[in-house]
């Protein structure tokens, strides 16, 4: 910022250079009458403090533009360990395209603070205070008049500044909520269309989109007040000096020092008092920039304290450590999401590794809790856990979701996003695993043909099965499932069970929750987890 | 250019408001450069009478025509300044609602089979980013181009007026060049730049939304660390090539700027010849060289702008892809079926786009009141039959009637809307009592009475603060509301559980009394009570 800041001070004085110069050409020109030629050096002079003024311009954004690419950088980094700390369970709670705006574009935001707003602030105390000391040696009047109407303007900008910021958060909530709103109209459209309710939605939109306009306008009302005051004052102080000077000029003011105003004292100063206030212009300008940073900026931050409220936090007397490495290990578990009674109060649950346990039970029990308990995702209130005598989530683990994750890219991508060192070989082996093969067989670059994001070309059970892949082909210990045939025919459900099968086959630890009674009978236990409570089924 | 064509007809629709709306911005700029000008005249003409009254000399000067117009300036100034900024901003916002609702219809009226390339992440790009890239157009873009070309304009005209015309055509020479400078010139330099970011963005936000909805994965086998090291160093050189934008913009200002400072000094040294041959006053002199030093505003913020229209261009050119270039929605056309019949499908063939034909010769004949269920394994094209005989696909032969039906799909789709506005897609007129009735049918009333908000009750994130199931079962009371007399019902009960699944077919026992449904399953404890079932076999 510094350099902006230097580059700026720079580019400044070659502006007073320049309207000196002018001053003084016009002044020995015009007023004593000196013949063009005479005037070149001059004129030299002034073409000169031009070029410089030119030069200290461009590298001034040059400058800002590299210390606001590190603070984009930084505040990047930063979201990302706060979703680190918050752990899957915590980040599901938002929408992901929420937190990508935020990522991406409301860190976009900052920069124009950090770019321009910022260098401007520090510029708008330098330059002006340079001018009010040149007028005040040219007319001490003049300087006063300008001085006057400087503090005022800060005065008045923070009054209409206040206001403009409480409302630009809302501004920008709207914003976020209705890219939202459009967003999941267009995801929802044909079953928009299903219903014939395509025109609807769209006067909706419309609607809500004139909603947003409105309070938006309420924001720039307020927030342009803050330019209007400054162009008042600007344009009141240029007139107020023009005809001061002017009179002065004439000798019809006849105290203080107007007399000794020559044309080249009073032109230098009429054409510095735009530039007197300009910096502060730039600066009402970059406002909305402020703002929007602010805004955005407040954003990131509820987020990321709203994300450290839902993070995993160990309670005080969780212990994990036990020293039994082939067994996992729940003592006296508690487990509460904020506001709510808690999931489990008090249980308790040992297995061996290479046991296949299945969890069952009405929905909302707290099966899918258990889970998350057991690959560290959320932390107990209190009690004791340990996985193969380790905290859990502290080693690598095999886990299916209740939906199936897709990345855009090839079948090789989607299985070497976990594990990127797979080979080729691997990866064909863990797909006919999961039974793809015949479908891998049908496609002409097999495993590098494309699977799209949403699972398009793929059929829900498919796409189930390629994320089965993906902890085939990484050969994990631990294997945690929610639900992994809910929803399948009974075809991918049978490569599921047999996939399932395999792995328990060759001594995994697997635990999933379900209800499908093929997945209970593989297990070599069967939990009921119903009302916080666990028993044996 | 051509991209933004369509873009530009619809922000040229609202021509009223962008006439009013440059008119004040022109005012505002006149009366700024007027100012400084007819201070510069003022002061200089009283300055030349200034000395002659100190020689002794007898000479008089109009104070009050001058004096009025600096103050008159001065207002109309700062009066023009407000109001051009609040009309055109909310021109502006007009033409983004303009631009979001004229999106909305044209996706609406898109083939489906075009839309269903999209991802869910680049949606989010395209269609939030891409329409925010639209909007600078006018405020940025037309309007201070075609104010700088008007002001330059004038300034050449004043300069022909008031000098000479030879003056006045290497003024304009000048000027010009600026002009082309700042706008094309900025635009050649970061045409490929800007269009490379805005391409690289849209991957960067897909990678982004792949990170977060396999964050359960990643962090399972222990990525997440290595995967958002690699997001951070895609975001690292997308904030390089930014700044590079940046610094090619900031280098054309600044040489923009200098061009107007030159234009200004050139005049000035021209017009002390004319003065100093006696063809202009030095009031007159000094006038031009200072209106011109007032451009510098006008043009300041040409190259931002252009340089952030190789953006606007990628923006256009994917919108247009997605919205504009298909031929319309193909209606498919469908016939009565005969009274007493709820749905005939005859000789029907169905495939999944080009794939090899899942069904063929399938002939049905679905009563009014009976109820039917399809039961398939996986590739047995359970879902696109039903796709097919709701009308959402075409068969690829054979015919179809049926009467008007409601369809749940086999994903759940719920909006980001109350829980009254999302059923109420399915029948917009229907009251609050028939909602609860329709929720307690699906074992959900008394989720939601318990809930503060009943049935204003706000569902996050795609339903995320529901269970599957429970998203689910809304999703099939949306399309119990509708009144249609034939149902077709793929997958009904997926993540409900057994107890409930059971108590819901039996609600549904008496609903259903009287309305044909097809209901489609991978197996028979998957559907509700049945009449017949038919097994297809692959």
């Amino acid at each position: 910022m510094y350099g902006a800041v230097v580059a700026g001070v720079v580019t400044g004085i070659a502006t007073l250079v320049q309207m000196a110069m002018f001053a003084l050409i016009v002044h020995r020109g015009v007023g004593e009458a000196v013949p063009v030629s005479e005037l070149s050096p001059l004129f030299l002079v002034l073409v000169a403090a031009v070029l410089v003024r030119a030069l200290g311009q461009g590298m001034q954004t040059r400058m800002a533009a590299r210390c606001s690419e590190h603070v984009r950088c930084d505040a990047r980094r930063q979201i990302h360990q706060h979703w680190n700390a918050a752990g899957p369970v915590a980040l599901s709670h938002f929408s992901a395209g929420a937190l990508t705006r935020e990522w991406l574009d409301h860190v976009e935001a900052l920069h124009g603070y950090y770019a321009r707003f910022l260098p401007q602030l520090v510029l708008a105390l330098i330059i002006p205070s340079l001018i009010l000391i040149l007028t005040f040696t040219l007319d001490w009047i003049a300087g006063l008049l300008l001085l006057l109407s400087a503090p005022l303007i800060p005065l008045f900008m923070a009054l209409v500044g206040m206001g403009a910021e409480r409302l630009n958060q809302q501004h920008f909530q709207t914003i976020s909520r209705l890219s939202g709103q459009f967003l999941d109209k267009v995801r929802g459209l044909t079953t928009l269309q299903l219903f014939g309710q395509t025109d609807t939605a769209a006067s909706l939109l419309a609607t809500r989109s004139d909603a947003y306009r409105r309070i938006t306008m309420k924001t720039l009302r307020i927030a342009f007040l803050s330019s209007a005051v400054l162009e008042f004052f600007a344009s009141m102080a240029i007139a107020v000096i023009a005809i001061y000077v002017g009179f002065g000029l004439l000798g019809y003011i006849t105290f203080g020092p107007a007399n000794e105003l020559t044309l080249f004292s009073g032109l230098l100063i009429l054409l510095l008092a735009p530039e007197f206030f300009q910096p502060l212009r730039s600066l009402s300008q970059h406002y909305h920039d402020r703002a929007s940073a602010l805004g955005a900026g407040a954003e990131i931050l509820a987020r990321m304290n709203d994300l450290e409220r839902d993070s995993p936090r160990c309670g005080n007397d969780i212990q994990y450590e036990d020293k039994v490495e082939d067994s996992v290990r729940l003592g006296a578990v508690g487990l509460s999401y904020q506001q709510a009674k808690p999931v489990f109060s008090d249980v308790s649950l040992t297995f061996e590794k290479g046991d296949c346990i299945a969890l069952t039970g009405p929905s909302g029990g707290g099966k899918s809790s258990l889970l998350h308990l057991l690959a560290g995702f959320v932390m107990p209130d209190g009690g004791s856990i340990s996985v193969f005598g380790k905290p859990p989530g502290s080693f690598s683990f095999g886990w299916l979701g209740q939906t199936g994750f897709l990345v855009q890219g090839s079948w090789a991508d989607n299985l070497r996003l976990t594990r990127p060192d797979a080979s080729d070989i691997a990866i064909e082996a863990a797909l006919s695993n999961a039974g793809l093969r015949p479908l891998l067989d049908s496609r002409d670059a097999g495993i590098y043909s494309q699977v799209s994001e949403d699972g398009q070309g793929l059929s829900g059970g498919q796409a189930r099965r390629l994320s089965l892949a993906r902890i085939f082909v990484a050969d994990y210990d631990l294997i945690l499932l929610d639900e992994p045939t809910a929803g399948l025919d009974t075809d991918s459900e049978v490569h599921v069970i047999e996939a399932l099968h395999k792995l328990a086959e060759a001594g995994k630890t697997l635990i999933f929750s379900t209800h499908h009674q093929a997945l209970l009978t593989l297990a070599d236990r069967v939990l009921l987890v119903s009302e916080g409570e666990l028993r044996d089924a | 250019m051509r991209e933004l064509l369509p873009w530009l007809r619809l922000i040229f629709q609202r021509w009223g408001r962008l006439s009013v709306g440059g008119l004040l911005l022109l005012i505002t700029v006149i009366s700024g450069m007027g100012l400084l000008a007819l201070s510069g005249w003022f002061i200089t003409e009283t300055a030349l009478t200034g000395l002659l009254l100190a020689a002794g000399v007898q000479a008089s000067i109009n104070l009050y025509t001058p004096g009025g117009g600096i103050r008159l300036f001065a207002i109309v100034r700062t009066v023009g300044r407000y109001l051009e900024r609040v009309y055109n901003h909310d021109t502006v916002l007009r033409q983004l609602s303009d631009i979001r609702t004229r999106l909305f219809r044209q996706l609406a009226a898109t083939p489906r089979s075009q839309r269903l390339g999209l991802s869910g992440a680049q949606w989010l790009s395209r269609l939030t980013r891409d329409v925010d890239a639209l909007d600078t157009l006018y405020l940025r873009l037309i309007a201070p181009t075609a104010l700088a070309a008007v002001v330059s304009l004038l300034a050449v005209f004043l300069a022909a007026v008031l000098f000479d015309v030879r003056l006045a055509l290497w003024l304009g020479l000048l000027l010009a060049s600026a002009l082309l400078f700042s706008t094309i010139g900025t635009l050649l330099r970061t045409r490929q730049t800007s269009r490379r970011l805005s391409d690289s963005e849209e991957d960067l936000r897909t990678h982004i939304i792949e990170h977060l909805e396999g964050f359960a994965e990643l962090t399972a086998a222990g990525r997440t660390g290595k995967h958002a090291a690699w997001l951070m160093r895609q975001a690292h050189g997308f904030a390089k090539e930014q700044a590079k934008v940046d610094r090619r913009v900031g280098w054309n200002q600044a040489f923009t700027h200098l061009l107007i400072n030159l234009a200004a000094i050139a005049v000035l040294w021209a017009g002390f010849g004319l003065f100093q041959s006696g063809q202009i006053s030095g009031p007159v002199l000094v006038l031009l060289p200072i209106a011109l030093l007032g451009l510098a505003e006008v043009y300041g913020g040409l190259p931002e702008a252009f340089g952030k229209l190789g953006a606007s261009e990628t923006a256009a050119i994917r919108l247009n892809r997605d919205s504009l270039s298909g031929p319309g929605e193909q209606k498919i056309p469908t016939n009565e079926p005969s009274k007493g019949t709820a749905l005939v499908a005859t000789e029907l063939g169905v495939r999944y786009d080009d794939a090899p034909p899942i069904l063929m010769h399938f002939n049905l004949n679905v009563a009014c009141g009976e109820h039917l269920g399809i039961i398939g394994h996986s590739g047995s094209g359970k879902s696109t039959l039903a796709d097919v005989l709701a009308g959402l696909v075409p068969a690829f032969q054979g015919d179809i009637a049926h009467l008007p039906l409601s369809y749940l799909t086999q994903s759940t789709v719920l909006f980001e809307d109350t829980l009254k506005a999302n059923l109420r897609v399915g029948d917009p007129t229907a009251s609050d009592a028939a909602l609860w009735r329709v929720l307690e049918l699906v074992e959900l009333g008394e989720r939601f009475a318990s809930e503060s908000d009943l049935l204003d009750t706000w569902l996050g994130n795609s339903g995320s603060r529901l269970s599957g199931g429970e998203a689910r079962r809304i999703a099939l009371a949306r399309v119990l509301l509708n009144p249609a007399p034939l149902l077709i019902l793929d997958e009904p009960f997926t993540g409900v559980d057994v107890p409930t699944r059971e108590r819901i077919c039996h609600n549904l026992r008496c609903w259903l009394k009287g309305k044909a449904v097809i209901a489609l399953g991978h197996g028979p404890d998957a559907l509700p009570d049945t009449d017949r079932v038919i097994h297809l076999i692959s």
